[in-house]
């Protein structure tokens, strides 16, 4: 029989349909999504295209090397065409009833190594790490001069994910108000913390999956990587770090090592028992510290940073998108022992 | 006299803004689709190129990746009726992305920025 499992922090209901479940092999494409060995025509994203982006904002470079030139290892650049005009947050009016504010943010592309044809899974675990370096510097960089109140990381791998360019990239837009499903979180890991666990219940369910081990795919001495007891998607996964911590911005160096490695075993195994699928990786993590302390005092104690991957392996339809209700054809302890057969080999 | 390559599908639209930027004093030479103006692009001499993105055959964006591959000096604006290509990377390869309109006045004053770099 199919299992309805909720999630404990949104309340959102999932359908396990463990009856009619699929066996991972089902998933593995008959070609690899997105062949690679050839480099387009053109990249904007390549070395010696520099002057085809907007000024960098940030980059990793070597000694000698001028900013816009080639001899970076990571760039970060604003979008040249973005949908939100870069600036600081705007305050919010009022047409009726109705509320709008001018569309105002900020969006960088992280460019993750000059490397056309590599895989986030595929680089060295120092340059990981120091792309993660860049993220939490980024993030701080916005939220302290822009005022943002929440920085998306984000990263689309694939055509079926929205990624227009194989080129490694994430994504960072900086919004002038928290989103929704970061609010659900926060209102829920709150709710769960003063009336229920009296802790932080990420930290109690981290306690709890690594014990019964079923939906843990991997861990080291800092991060885990589990498949969630809800998991809306097939083989999607959740990185924790597993230092309590709400803050993202606050990793710390040694961290970003060991974040590296659990992101490589992540996407590794994704990539070579999956054969390199398509895949939405979001990070989550507590908003703008000015604007948590005053809108969520205690966030620190209760809230506690992550990132979801999500592999596109099934199309969300109607029934999803009208109910917010979704059907996973695989159950994540199936997905998780799948995942954990091997090690990835690009580690 | 300042020569532009127009890639529009539309022919009454194409023979409109032929018009408008002839009497702005450029010289506009036409073509239908992505072929044709890639031939047009190798004959060589334009100081510009505009380019819809949704046409027949290969679409504008993928017209500007082999422009790039070819040449990488020539400006290019991309001039869609669609906002939701900005999401895709390729059209960094443009200079300029503006969004069809019945008035050429933004149109106009991106080409004099862009032929007076």
């Amino acid at each position: 029989m199919p299992e309805l499992r909720k999630d404990i922090l949104t309340g959102r209901w999932v359908i396990i349909s463990t009856e009619r479940s699929k066996r991972p092999d089902d998933f593995r494409p008959a070609e690899i999504s997105e062949p690679k060995k050839e480099s387009p025509a053109f990249c904007p994203f390549c070395p010696g295209n520099e002057s085809k982006t907007p000024p960098e904002v940030y980059a990793v470079r070597e000694d000698n090397s001028r900013p816009d030139q080639p001899g970076w290892t990571i760039r970060v650049v604003p979008n040249k065409f973005p949908a939100l005009q870069p600036g600081s947050p705007p305050p919010k009016k009022a047409r009726g009833s109705y509320q709008w504010m001018e569309g105002v943010g900020v969006h960088e592309v992280i460019i993750e190594t000059p490397d056309h044809n590599q895989e986030m899974s595929g680089l060295p675990l120092d340059n990981l790490a120091r792309i993660i370096r860049v993220f939490r510097e980024r993030t701080i960089n916005i939220e302290e001069v822009y005022h943002h109140q929440y920085v998306q990381i984000f990263k689309n791998k694939g055509k079926e994910a929205g990624a227009s360019l194989a080129h490694p990239h994430s994504q960072l837009i900086a919004t002038p108000i928290v989103p929704k499903r970061i609010k659900e979180e926060i209102y829920g890991a709150e709710r769960l913390y003063r009336n229920q666990f009296r802790e932080c219940v990420f930290c109690r369910m981290l306690r709890e999956e690594q014990a019964a081990g079923e939906r843990l795919v991997y861990r080291n001495e800092k991060f885990a990587v589990l498949t969630p007891y809800a998991s809306r998607f097939p083989f999607e996964m959740a990185i924790f770090p597993l230092r309590h911590s709400a803050f993202f911005r606050a990793i710390n160096d040694e961290e970003t090592v060991f974040l590296a490695e659990a992101l490589k075993q992540a996407l590794g195994r994704l990539r070579f028992q999956l054969e390199d699928p398509a895949y939405n990786l979001v990070y989550h993590h507590a908003p703008n510290p000015q604007v948590s302390e005053k809108a969520w005092p205690g966030i620190d104690s209760y809230y506690h940073w992550h990132i979801e991957v999500m592999p596109i392996l099934t199309k969300v339809a109607g029934f999803e998108l009208g109910t917010g209700f979704y059907i996973n054809p695989v159950p994540p302890e199936v997905a998780a022992e799948y995942l954990r057969k091997n090690e990835s080999p690009s580690s | 006299m300042k020569k532009i390559l127009l890639v529009e599908d539309d022919k009454s639209l194409s023979l409109l803004y032929q018009e408008e930027l002839t009497g702005e004093g450029y010289e506009v030479v036409l073509a239908a689709d992505a072929e044709s103006a890639l031939e047009l692009v190798r004959s060589g001499g334009f100081d510009l190129i505009i380019t819809d993105i949704r046409m027949p055959g290969k679409d504008g964006i993928e017209l500007i990746s082999s422009i790039m591959g070819m040449r990488k000096d020539i400006p290019i604006i991309i001039n869609t009726a669609y906002q939701s290509y900005k999401g895709d990377f390729m059209t960094w390869a443009a200079d300029a992305y503006l969004i069809k309109s019945s008035s050429l006045d933004e149109l106009k004053t991106k080409i004099r920025e862009l032929l007076a770099d």
